[in-house]
């Protein structure tokens, strides 16, 4: 088999960078919310994305403002990012963390996926690290927009009633 | 540093030489945001809608965004031979590219060029409208994060709206273009230097299965309006604007000397697939 080869594989934030820049000032900790395989369903239907999301990677805020992050796996692309939800429930920014484009592997293969887990921006990847612009054909961000529907789908349901969603670690 | 966020419908990157310039980088953002509030075809508040749905009744004031992008449209509708059209948006819903259900019985849509300007900021249309600024807003609102990044002190760096590149400062980039044979490989064409380069392709339209969204707006028949293609076609212009608009040109004359490429000092690259 031949190698894979990865087009992109970039990293523009790390979760605390990405917290600063859509909330500036304001301190979370991290609640995180144990998925149910009834949530788990909801939200699956709700966006169509198959792959389990991790509850483990929410924060709050005292104001009861909300930060997660979760990542999206398309055919050929593993993005995670993370959105910001302010006390209203509105959604109030959304931060690509990652972004690897790959081809001639399944992205969905969990061990491939590992390789990328835990690194930051001060870390990269050591793959075509010098291919910066790449333009061509748009390619479009439904996966996000999928993803989103999930996350929004979590607040409504869990994160929205503070007494089910203050379980602290 | 580097950011990225998901908008205009796809992955928005701004790259910039000088760290610690959130703040400067967050108004870029906010700037394409203003631009997707403005010309989304999606959002039935925008200023799009307003004008597809009332500009035949009324007289409507735009925001001077929306203004100068007409404009910009309006001129490039004029030197392409109406072959930049942004009145194409029915063709697209009628695909299901776009939402929307359009009564054809009951209309027969105008082009961009039956918006008048009765005064510095208002229009009002002779016919009714499903104008799509699609073909053209994206390279708009990466000219309008580069002139946000430059008032804020940014002196170098580039905005790329997935795939519409501009690069800007006094440093040259290398710029690489997917192959549209196999678009897991990007071919190295230069390097860039204060200037734009947008680039049309069906090779993820294709793999999706979709409609081509590429349209001929001087096709008669619905069947005829969709280009279909396997090549790549790119356009450098000084501004992103131009070369996102000037990509449908080439394709539909398939000149790489068309006129109006001259008179917008654009440049054109076909690759063949």
């Amino acid at each position: 088999m031949s190698t894979p080869l990865i087009v992109q594989a970039k990293i523009y934030a790390s979760a605390e960078q990405a917290q600063k820049i859509l909330f500036p000032n304001k301190s979370f900790s991290k609640t995180p919310i144990l998925i149910t395989e009834d949530l788990q369903e909801k939200m699956r239907s709700a966006s169509s994305i198959r792959h389990p999301f991790q509850g483990d990677r929410i924060w709050r805020a005292t104001d009861g403002s909300w930060f997660i992050i979760d990542e999206v796996v398309g055919k050929h692309e593993m993005i995670s990012y993370a959105v910001g939800i302010n006390p209203q429930g509105n959604i109030t920014g959304i931060e690509i963390l990652e972004y690897v484009e790959s081809y001639g592997y399944e992205v969905g293969d969990a061990q491939w996926r590992k390789q990328f887990i835990g690194k930051n921006v001060n870390d990269p990847i050591k793959l075509n690290q010098d291919i910066q612009n790449i333009g061509g054909a748009t390619l479009s961000c439904k996966h996000i927009t999928d993803g989103v529907k999930r996350v929004v789908l979590l607040y409504e349901i869990t994160l929205k009633t503070p007494s089910l969603a203050a379980r602290p670690k | 540093m580097k950011r990225c966020k998901p908008l205009l419908g796809t992955y928005v990157e701004i790259s910039i030489q000088q760290e610690n310039s959130d703040e400067a980088i967050s108004l870029a953002f906010a700037a394409i945001e203003k631009v997707q509030s403005l010309m989304s075809f999606h959002d039935q508040q925008s200023e799009l809608s307003k004008i597809n749905h009332e500009a035949h009744l009324r007289t409507i004031a735009i925001d001077p965004w929306t203004c100068q992008i007409i404009r910009i449209a309006q001129d490039i509708h004029q030197h392409s031979g109406g072959l930049f059209n942004c009145g194409i948006g029915h063709r697209l819903v009628e695909a299901k590219l776009l939402p929307g259900n359009i009564d054809r019985a009951h209309h027969e849509f105008g082009g961009i060029e039956d918006l008048q300007f009765v005064s510095q900021e208002c229009v009002i249309s002779s016919l009714p409208l499903c104008l799509d600024l699609g073909g053209i807003a994206k390279g708009f609102a990466v000219d309008m994060a580069v002139n946000t990044l430059k008032c804020n002190g940014i002196h170098s760096g580039s905005v790329n709206a997935g795939g519409d590149i501009r690069i800007f400062g006094n440093e040259a980039q290398t710029i690489h273009i997917r192959n549209p044979k196999v678009p897991s490989n990007v071919i190295e064409i230069g390097s860039l230097m204060n200037g734009a380069i947008a680039t049309s392709g069906l090779y993820f339209s294709n793999r999706d299965q979709q409609q081509s969204y590429i349209i001929n707006p001087l096709a008669s028949k619905d069947v005829d309006a969709h280009q279909v293609f396997s090549e790549s076609f790119s356009i450098v212009a000084n501004e992103c604007v131009y070369a996102d608009a000037l990509t449908k040109v080439l394709i539909l004359s398939k000149q790489q000397n068309h006129p109006c490429f001259k008179l917008y000092q654009a440049q054109a690259i076909q690759i063949a697939a």
